[in-house]
């Protein structure tokens, strides 16, 4: 029951709290890149979900099973990418294969998850929190994805209905969409000191 | 050689600094421009790390670009990059301890910082060694402005100091008590939160394009 | 990737490439790694020491007299704790101090927290990591705090709204704005001094 607690409070902290996107700053990119409309909004959000997952579980394997017992601290990072890239090449064709359509829309932004830096970052933060179970290193990285997908779900909502609004000239485009993301981090703050 | 080279090398070290600014004009390399500009000093770190790292990866691309396999390209530049990042980190870690702490994970994260990877497929696996020297500082140096800009005036926002120096007299605590005008600078933490990164680099940005639209 | 149906030799001729300067940048990074890795270890070591010599001043010289070693503090909680003797110049024990670590408002709160010889009093502490709120809960790292640790008897505390802050006792005011970053900080200190003192008693550190 314990570890079910601490389990869910995890995967809240990290969706809510720790959002990789609003207190992190990661995964910006494609954050303003694809959060132009709500449905290529979501699929990137499962497409980065589910490599996230992937790639934080073997990278986190990968960590407590080769390098720490062997004292490799220092291939980590060398380690850790080539795993990412595995993983969204593996994803890439998956998707080609069985979603032609969604292949279609995502265009570049799928082999650019390689250097999205939600994955790397959430695989090096796994590491920095001590993370030492493996239950919770799954919970967490596929907490990481949910909270990617809903803060570039909220941003394509707003973007939407942002272009039925008045923006001053020079702030269209990306300029007006940081602010939005600042005042939505300042939105999600709130939610800070909630969860002990 | 030297003669018809270097109109274009100027060329190119200049794009780098406004024209192609990597920030501004790309929006590239975003997660480290918003995270660790809370002050001039890690902005600072994280610009010549970032920077260093391009001009590794350039030369060694730039060396190799025509050995390279299309489908093995990517890999090669992550792992590239991988390889110098790590000595950076590990520099950072054993002859700058302080600033290793605070910028943790955001150092590795320059791994997948766009811009290193966008110039090696862009300029330096196209290019000849001595242009892809100057694209790298070009691009390094735009970089590295662009973040301790950035830096500077969150920094003073939120403390009114600069480089850890106070530059604007912070107001007394309970000013109010003693009636009569502020005495000094209200500080903003704000500014030093994520908030205040996005609101900054948002409105620089907007600066940007009005700058860009009145001189087109 | 094709080298599956294809002969080893395409599979080689295509990725040498990448196999030699995985090889290069291998041999690289272990020589950066053997060059640089003792200058690593000597940092982490200072940085502890400034820590001890940040809290009991008369420190020259520490020891590790506990390494990393987990202990009970609660019933399905427990840490890794380190513990520290400092000694001055005379080699005459000056206090110890010991790592702790508890929940902070944004993130964890890492402590270096010292106490006299005795245990009798705490002489302070260090944050060694934390991530609260700028110019809220990083307050927690400023003399107004800090200071009311310094002396205050080793034992449990209590946070107060309002007092003096100068006056050190048992009482802690808290910070205002920052209430959470404040029971934060007098929350480790309550979990972790009867489970250290306890430690270092069996441990025949303390007499």
């Amino acid at each position: 029951m314990d570890t079910l607690t601490t389990l869910v409070l995890g995967f809240l902290s990290i969706v809510i709290v720790n959002n990789l996107v609003f207190s992190k700053f990661l995964g910006i990119c494609p954050y303003l890149g694809v959060s132009g409309r709500i449905d290529m909004a979501f699929g990137m959000g499962l497409a980065v979900t589910f490599v996230v997952t992937l790639s934080g579980t073997l990278t986190w394997l990968i960590d407590h099973a080769l390098l720490i017992p062997n004292n490799l601290d220092i291939l980590r990072y060398v380690c850790f990418i080539l795993v990412i890239a595995g993983a969204v090449q593996l994803v890439e064709m998956y998707v080609r294969k069985f979603f032609p359509a969604l292949y279609e829309s995502f265009g570049i932004f799928l082999a650019l998850i390689t250097t999205n830096c939600a994955i790397l970052g959430m695989c090096l933060f796994l590491n920095l929190w001590k993370v030492d179970n493996i239950v919770e290193a799954v919970v967490l990285s596929f907490g990481a994805g949910i909270g990617f997908t809903m803060a570039i779900c909220i941003m394509a909502g707003i973007r939407e209905n942002l272009q039925l609004a008045n923006v001053p000239e020079a702030l269209k485009g990306a300029p007006i969409t940081l602010i939005t993301a600042g005042l939505l981090s300042m939105a999600f703050m709130g939610f800070a000191g909630m969860i002990k | 050689m030297a003669n018809s080279n270097s109109p274009k090398a100027l060329q190119t070290l200049l794009a780098g600094l406004w024209k192609e600014n990597p920030v501004l004009a790309l929006l590239l390399g975003m997660c480290p421009t918003l995270a660790v500009t809370a002050d001039v000093k890690s902005a600072l770190t994280m610009g010549l790390s970032t920077s260093f790292v391009l001009l590794c990866s350039n030369i060694v691309v730039s060396l190799m670009r025509n050995l390279l396999k299309p489908h093995l390209r990517i890999l090669m530049f992550t792992l590239t990059i991988a390889t110098f990042v790590t000595i950076a980190d590990l520099y950072l870690k054993a002859f700058l301890p302080a600033m290793s702490d605070k910028l943790g994970p955001y150092i590795p994260l320059i791994i997948v910082n766009c811009i290193i990877i966008c110039r090696a497929e862009a300029c330096a696996s196209k290019n000849g060694l001595f242009i892809s020297i100057i694209d790298a500082i070009g691009m390094g140096l735009g970089f590295t402005v662009t973040l301790c800009m950035l830096g500077a005036i969150r920094e003073i926002l939120a403390t009114g100091a600069v480089f850890g120096k106070q530059v604007l007299p912070v107001i007394s605590e309970n000013w109010y008590l003693t009636g009569g005008m502020p005495n000094g600078f209200i500080p903003m933490f704000a500014f030093a939160l994520p908030v205040g990164a996005f609101v900054t680099l948002g409105l620089i940005l907007g600066l940007v394009n009005m700058i860009n639209k009145k001189t087109a | 990737m094709q080298h599956k149906t294809n002969p080893i030799i395409l599979f080689i001729k295509e990725s040498w490439l990448l196999l030699v300067s995985a090889f290069i940048f291998g041999l690289l990074l272990a020589g950066i790694n053997a060059a640089w890795s003792p200058k690593v270890a000597i940092n982490k070591e200072n940085k502890i020491q400034d820590a001890i010599v940040a809290l009991i001043p008369a420190t020259a010289n520490s020891q590790v007299a506990i390494d990393n070693q987990p202990i009970q503090l609660g019933d399905k909680d427990t840490a890794k704790i380190s513990i520290y003797k400092a000694l001055d110049k005379n080699n005459k024990l000056v206090g110890f101090a010991f790592t702790a670590s508890g929940a902070g408002y944004a993130d964890k709160i890492d402590l270096m927290i010292a106490v006299d010889p005795s245990f009798k009093k705490f002489l302070g502490y260090k944050v060694i990591f934390s991530n609260e709120t700028a110019g809220f809960g990083s307050k927690i790292k400023e003399p107004f705090y800090r200071d009311q640790y310094i002396g205050a008897p080793a034992k449990k505390l209590t946070l107060k709204k309002v007092g003096n802050a100068k006056k050190i006792d048992d009482e802690i005011i808290a910070i205002s704005g920052a209430t959470i970053s404040s029971t934060a900080v007098i929350d480790i200190f309550n979990k972790y001094v009867d489970k250290v003192k306890d430690l270092m008693t069996q441990k025949g550190l303390l007499k």
